[in-house]
């Protein structure tokens, strides 16, 4: 395609506004979370501080004790939730896509319209279910959820990416005397490693991000995930707890997810392409 | 699959034990009881814990201070009770909660320990406030009614009254206002429970009230749209309020007039202290007054308060009790009111020699609180403060006029109260 | 492959029993459940704050999801050229999208503050308001803009990813084609790229939409539901009716209308845009 150069210019413009527009956001939390408590009231505000400074960084696990808590759990959340989805996710796109299940599709096709659906629909009885099992206020409650809101999509995913592998290596295998097991274990989970990653850094996206479910089934402070514990200062007032220790906790909270973006944006397009566009 | 995924399952496995864990006893084995309160801005709170701890050497009281928004708390109080957890002993709670957790079995009644002898030392509206069908479910510590701060100083450099009336507030804020630098009148204009205490301040003000002794919704009689008329006006038509004021709670109210934006303010009388504080620009310049009232009524002050209640899930709630008991003794009112600006609930205190050294118009704030006016004592009085915070907010961001909204309020209040389990 | 079904092909479903069994549990018991704890439909009719919040929610989803085509179109057909760094600018892109939206909601209350605010300031500083001070979450208009924006922002990347790939499967010789032809970009859009991204448009438009009508986390921190109710979604009101009201069977009934109005909306959106070519 052959642009004029004012065209390339307009084209080279709009890339930068594009990605601007996305990070800026990001940026201004990270800017006031470097100022002085009295900069970040400043008006108008200044758009880089004055005195740099991360002692906000420090301040705001002094005003929140319990902020280093809610990290921890929002990590064990995050990990639990992603191990036992792959693990599930895995063995039943397997049994899905590979073996030939009578009855399957209409089973997967079920599946997928479910998944639809958002979470709020199931909250009300789901916390009844979960208080009834004793799991209130225990991260299972949220991992055995996630991980059970995530499986549509992560089958999915998966089973798109293990139709790509040809039928002859399992049947060479068999020949070669694998068990199902070994032959799953031993050479469809290494094939599939990539695909199997790209879901897994979703489905930790997924359930670092979670804030209904969280919201409702954990009531006790330190059982409390990072994205509760940092609404919950929605209700205080800019005299309580500043703005720049705030945007200090946003950024902090922020930081893992956005490092993951950077490093598998490949493989998150992926995934995500997967996901939706077949479903 | 991925040494690097490998890493992650076995990283995640390896925490997931650590988790849930919880205490109800400490490390030093006593027994701990726990509650959630706003937070302790003055440190009051945790002096007083330190000296029940002192005075009961095998317990401890774990104070988790939560956001200061009142709405939040109880939903979060609410969370708790509805999984039947005991991850709270105490209760610490708005007058306007406890028949709504009454109701819902979440309180122990406290007429055992707490009996009709003893409560006869305490303000007769705040017992009122602590009863629902005849049991009573908390010993309140905190007195509160709505009151109008004024500057002193500005009133008299253009010797003016301190205003008894609507009219005379808006004549006084205009004459003396410079917005932006200074405001005729700040108060709580947010969506949320306390912009309805603000608006019945001025109903009941203007001989008005929202359910009459009949159980028949009054809100949309013409006293009370005058009122609401009234509270539009000042922020968009007499313009002596800031726009802002739709997003003001308490402390954005205090706040702005301790820096000396405001003329007049209505708020609760924690905000008297703060004011007079050491580094307080506004301090020896403030007075306070009864509510502004209508043509219609007299002054009239929305009766808040706090007290405890005793969880019905609390595995302690003796060793509870024993918190609750210490709190409402009356020389820890005093250091609450002296240190935190706590406003006390016995009688006594009221004529306390200490207590009116510091502020000696507390015999006035006695008369206010004794004559303050209670919401509805009602189960479902949460769903018809939201739809009176709704309507009213409405009207002050003039989606509806005055008149509009107090009739949808009434009509939904209405059902409210038919579709309501207990009466 | 051959092998003898029966014994072999139930052993088979192990596999996905796991998964199959949790679903069960977490998605289609809770179903179910909703179905038998729910009552109080006669007060649905009656209900001012019910339709008042269906009026809200359908608005906020109608502005969100053509806002999020609009531009999740234009950034897709942006990332599909090659340039250089075009990596890093994908990856911002995506930024939004994974940035969890309880999180993102704080900071846009402080973008969104009407005094100290950065969007105010900007604003004013380009000429477009008289003065800096905008009350963004205390003005109804204001209110409903600004969760309508963080929304935007938000999920517009997802809309992006998938029109990429749409984009990426129109075979590159129908432009060369019709550019001999005679027909200048715009008229390209209209008859080839357009026609082609139909399904996926389609597709990503009906995600969008369900998961935009159950909106929660966003609204919740950034005005939780005011100023008057304007923009109090059906989930909050569903929050409210249940944990607040303590109103559990009809919070339960509302839950079921909610479930309603999407299976009607999916329906009709499917016959809308059904492809009618095949």
């Amino acid at each position: 395609m052959k642009a004029s150069r004012a065209g390339q210019a307009f084209f080279a413009l709009a890339i930068v506004m594009v990605a601007l527009w996305s990070l800026a956001p990001f940026l201004w939390q990270f800017i006031t979370s470097i100022k002085s408590p009295e900069e970040v009231i400043a008006v108008p505000p200044t758009y880089w501080p004055s005195k740099p400074s991360l002692s906000s960084y420090v301040q705001i696990f002094k005003t929140r004790p319990m902020f280093a808590t809610y990290i921890l759990n929002s990590l064990i959340v995050a990990l639990g939730t992603t191990a036992v989805c792959t693990v599930f996710g895995t063995l039943a796109a397997y049994a899905f896509s590979r073996l030939k299940l009578p009855g399957s599709g209409v089973v997967v096709n079920a599946i997928m319209v479910i998944a639809l659906f958002p979470a709020t629909l199931l909250v009300v009885p789901l916390k009844q279910l979960i208080m009834g099992a004793g799991l209130l206020n225990n991260p299972w409650a949220l991992i055995l959820s996630y991980s059970a809101l995530n499986l549509p999509f992560s089958i999915w995913v998966l089973m798109t990416f293990f139709k790509q592998i040809p039928m002859d290596i399992e049947e060479a295998a068999q020949v070669d005397g694998f068990t199902r097991w070994g032959l799953l274990w031993k050479i469809i989970f290494p094939l599939s490693a990539p695909a199997v990653a790209t879901t897994a850094i979703l489905i930790f996206i997924f359930s670092w991000n979670e804030f209904l479910l969280a919201l409702t089934f954990i009531s006790r402070d330190a059982a409390r995930t990072v994205p509760v514990g940092i609404a919950l200062l929605s209700g205080v007032t800019v005299y309580e707890v500043p703005w720049d220790q705030i945007s200090a906790a946003v950024v902090m909270t922020t930081l893992p997810v956005v490092a993951m973006v950077l490093l598998f944006q490949r493989r998150i397009i992926e995934g995500l392409t997967a996901g939706a566009v077949k479903g | 699959m991925s040494n690097k995924l490998k890493m992650l399952l076995a990283f995640s496995l390896a925490l997931l034990p650590a988790a849930g864990c919880k205490k109800s006893s400490s490390a030093s084995g006593k027994t701990v009881i726990r509650y959630l309160a706003n937070p302790d801005v003055g440190g009051f709170a945790k002096e007083i814990i330190k000296q029940f701890e002192a005075a009961y050497p095998d317990l401890e009281v774990e104070m988790v201070e939560g956001p200061s928004s009142p709405n939040t708390r109880e939903d979060m109080y609410a969370q708790s009770f509805m999984s039947k957890e005991d991850t709270y002993d105490l209760v610490y709670m708005d007058v306007v909660w406890m028949p709504k957790f009454a109701a819902q079995g979440w309180l122990k009644p406290l007429d055992e320990q707490f009996t009709a002898d003893l409560q006869k030392d305490f303000l007769a509206g705040d017992i009122e406030g602590s009863k629902y069908q005849g049991k009573t479910y908390r010993l309140p510590i905190q007195s509160d009614g709505g009151m109008l701060y004024y500057r002193k100083d500005l009133l008299e450099s253009k010797g003016l009254k301190p205003p008894q009336t609507w009219d005379e507030l808006l004549a006084a804020a205009k004459a003396l206002q410079k917005p932006p630098e200074l405001w005729g009148f700040v108060f709580q204009g947010k969506q949320y429970e306390g912009l309805v205490c603000d608006f019945l301040e001025l109903v009941w003000g203007n001989g008005g009230t929202l359910v009459d002794a009949a159980g028949e919704v009054q809100i949309d009689k013409p006293q009370a749209v005058q009122a609401l008329q009234w509270m539009v006006d000042a922020v968009h038509k007499d313009k002596i309020a800031p726009e802002g004021v739709l997003t003001f709670q308490e402390e954005e109210a205090r706040h702005m007039f301790q820096e000396g934006k405001a003329v007049f303010m209505r708020n609760w009388p924690y905000a008297w202290n703060l004011l007079q504080g050491d580094k307080s620009p506004v301090k020896g310049k403030v007075g306070i007054l009864p509510m502004v009232h209508g043509k219609l009524g007299k002054s009239a002050a929305t009766l808040g308060g706090w007290g405890y209640g005793i969880s019905a899930y609390s595995k302690h709630p003796d060793a509870a009790w024993k918190f609750v008991e210490f709190n409402g003794r009356p020389e820890i009112q005093k250091l609450a009111f002296l240190k935190g600006g706590i406003i006390p609930t016995r009688k006594a205190l009221f004529a306390d020699p200490d207590v009116l050294k510091v502020s000696p118009h507390m015999k006035q704030w006695g008369v206010v609180l004794s004559g303050a006016h209670p919401r509805p004592v009602h189960p479902s009085w949460a769903r018809m403060s939201d739809v009176l915070q709704l309507h009213v907010s409405a009207a002050l961001s003039r989606q509806e006029t005055a008149q509009a909204a107090l009739a949808a309020a009434a009509a939904e209040i209405r059902i409210v109260l038919k579709n309501s389990p207990q009466k | 492959m051959k092998r003898p079904a029966g014994a072999a092909g139930s052993i088979q479903w192990l596999y996905a029993a796991p998964a199959l069994l949790l679903m069960g549990l977490v998605s289609v018991v809770p179903i179910g459940q909703t179905f038998t704890m729910a009552g109080g439909f006669d007060r649905i009719g009656g209900d001012a704050t019910l339709w008042r919040v269906l009026r809200n929610t359908g608005f906020f989803t109608f502005w969100t999801v053509s806002l999020e085509l609009v531009l999740g179109l234009a950034i897709a057909m942006l990332l599909t050229r090659p340039f250089p760094g075009r990596g890093f600018v994908r990856a911002a892109v995506l930024i939004p999208w994974a940035l969890p939206t309880a999180i993102m909601a704080m900071a846009w209350r402080w973008i969104f503050n009407s005094e100290y605010g950065v969007m105010g300031d900007l604003l004013f500083k380009l000429h477009l308001v008289a003065s800096p001070n905008i009350p963004w979450l205390a003005a109804p208009g204001p209110a409903m803009f600004a969760c309508i924006f963080a929304d935007v922002w938000k999920t517009t990347p997802f809309m992006a990813i998938l029109l990429m790939s749409g984009l990426a499967a129109i075979p590159k010789d129908l432009y060369e084609a019709a550019g001999i032809d005679g027909a200048g970009p715009v008229k390209q859009f209209f008859i080839i790229t357009w026609p082609m991204l139909k399904p996926t448009i389609a597709l990503a438009v009906l995600f969008r939409a369900i998961q935009s009508f159950g909106v929660f986390d966003l609204i919740y921190v950034l005005t939780g539901g005011g100023p008057g109710g304007r923009t109090q979604t059906i989930a909050l009101y569903i929050y409210d009716i249940v944990f607040r009201y303590q109103e559990m069977a009809y919070g339960c009934a509302v839950t079921l209308v909610m479930a309603g109005c999407l299976c009607l909306f999916a329906g009709g959106l499917f016959l809308l845009l059904r492809p009618r070519s095949a």
